[in-house]
């Protein structure tokens, strides 16, 4: 689905990634964990062809889409959703218009857009929200809106920014409770970044772990607890003995 | 003897604001692009042309009515001892149509419309709205960015047009409590001494003022980094900026019709 091959970052004079090669399969579920500024969100955001590498390749459904225009790169976004770390919905529309915004987008008729929207604010447990304004949500509803606008136009591959962060541990659980489900249901790929690592090996097959821009572990999510490398054992473990600088 | 550090400091700063101005001038090209061929949201820009304009108007109005009343009181000695009431028009006049009106107003607008919009830009970008956009394949300069430099160019010059007519109005009323001149003698004294290329200077310069508030005010919105406390700093930087380039365009549109 997608694979990045080599890829390095340099944003500002600083290199926010470097070496990264990693493929996604297609329906495969990949956890993103790291501590914080370790380039998670950047390597996202690269997936998303937000960011365009500067160094490497990003190739999506076999199709090498490195340095493509923003013009060219539509059509493959349009097969992309993704939830923000910092929510992104837009303070110009309210709950129903951000949900809606990507279908809407596209051309589809407000009376069949109604109901979809509907449907996914139903389904992460925003119905009755339609009208609110995004300011007058707490952290929980923006990222499940974040979640229902990312998932309504049934993309093949759905990049998820820090799902739980700042959620209760309840509400985390219903999170990717919710994710679960989806993903059951559509078989679309996901990627979803955490520092949640217990909340994010219940919905995510395998992992990769971020530190200061490079891979430092790619496996299972079942064997993660026993890494070769000490900095990921760490990282699980909580320890603060180790290797791992903040 | 300038010490070293000093120097070190002020190249860094140089640097800052070679790249800001470099910053400013590529947005303005993105800007013209998008605006070539004009595909633009209509209603979005209506929207726009609808808060700047009841935003700023009140402020500019005040100030206008201030301005102008201001000039005459200044000419005030000049015009009695001269016993030249017939002049006390014009020299007000002159002034606010030329210089005063569009510089005052300019900041005005600046430091309301221009400071929101950066305000509102930086929260956007913190918040990964303009990524957002990008995601759903569309292009913030287009969707965001063009309505706001046009509504805030056109609200600039509309004001500043509005703002000459209360600032003659509050020089008219000035001069009539503090000078005794009656309405009259200030009509003529306007209609005789002032000609249109005035009125167009002032013009001519709030167009490009607003040109340079609304990219500036742009340019340091959508480059915000470091959260709520990176949106105060582009608001500062966006208003400094607005100002230096206004009393910048100011000397040289000046200059170069003199
Ligand atoms: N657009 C950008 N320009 C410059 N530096 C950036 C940009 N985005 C992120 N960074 C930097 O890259 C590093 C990694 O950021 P990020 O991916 O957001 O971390 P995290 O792993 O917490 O998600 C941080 O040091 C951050 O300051
Ligand atoms: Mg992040």
């Amino acid at each position: 689905m997608i694979e990045l091959r080599d890829v390095g970052v340099e944003l500002g004079g600083a290199t926010l990634l470097r070496g990264v090669s990693l493929a996604v399969p297609a329906g495969a579920r990949l956890g993103v964990i790291g501590p914080a500024a370790a380039g998670k969100s950047v390597l996202v955001k690269v997936m998303a062809g937000l960011i365009p590498p500067t160094t490497g390749r990003l190739i999506i459904d076999g199709t090498d889409v490195t340095g493509w225009s923003e013009e060219k790169l539509a059509p493959v976004r349009a097969r992309i959703g993704m939830l923000f770390q910092n929510y992104a919905l837009y303070d110009f529309l309210d709950v129903a218009g951000n949900v809606g915004f990507p279908l809407a987008q596209r051309g589809l008729a407000a009376d069949a857009l109604g109901p979809r929207v509907l449907e996914r604010l139903r389904a992460v447990g925003l119905a009755g929200s339609e009208f609110k304004q995004p300011s007058q949500l707490s952290g929980g509803m923006k990222k499940r809106a974040g979640i229902a606008r990312a998932t309504i136009a049934a993309p093949e591959l759905v990049l998820y920014d820090e799902p739980t962060a700042g959620l209760d541990p309840v509400t985390t659980s219903k999170v990717y409770d919710l994710l679960r489900a989806d993903h059951d249901a559509s078989g679309a790929t996901a990627v979803a970044v955490s520092s949640d690592v217990a909340g994010l090996v219940t919905f995510v097959t395998d992992v990769v772990f971020v530190y200061r821009g490079q891979l430092a572990y790619q496996g299972p999510a079942a064997t993660l607890a026993d890494a070769p490398d000490p900095l990921v054992r760490q990282f699980v473990s909580g320890a603060l003995d180790g290797p791992l600088e903040a | 003897m300038i010490g070293e550090r000093t120097l070190t400091l002020l190249g860094a700063r140089a640097i800052a604001v070679t790249r800001e101005v470099g910053g400013i001038a590529l947005m303005t090209g993105q800007v013209l692009r998008a605006l070539l061929p004009p595909r633009l949201d209509g209603r979005e820009l209506v929207r726009n042309l609808h808060r700047m304009g009841n935003r700023s108007l009140p402020i500019v109005a005040l100030t206008a009515f201030f301005a102008g009343g201001l000039m005459v009181v200044q000419s005030a000695p000049f015009v009695k001892r001269l016993g030249a009431t017939s002049l006390a028009g014009w020299a007000a006049g002159y002034a606010v149509l030329r210089e005063i009106g569009p510089i005052l107003i300019g900041l005005m607008f600046s430091g309301r419309v221009g400071a929101n919009n950066t305000a509102e830009l930086g929260t956007m970008t913190v918040t990964e709205q303009l990524d957002g956009l990008r995601a759903l394949a569309i292009d913030p300069i287009r969707y965001l960015i063009v309505p706001r430099v046009l509504a805030m160019l056109i609200m600039l010059t509309a004001l500043t047009i509005i703002g000459d007519l209360v600032a003659l109005v509050g020089a008219a009323v000035v001069a009539y409590l503090v000078l005794d001149i009656d309405w009259r003698t200030m009509y003529f004294s306007f209609a005789d001494n002032l000609t249109p290329h005035d009125f167009f200077h002032g013009v001519y310069k709030s167009v490009a003022f607003g040109a340079a508030i609304a990219l500036t005010s742009c340019y340091f919105g959508v480059t915000v980094k470091g959260g709520a406390v990176g949106v105060g700093r582009a608001v500062n930087a966006a208003v400094v900026a607005a100002a230096v380039s206004i009393m910048l365009l100011d000397f040289f549109i000046t200059y170069a019709t003199a």
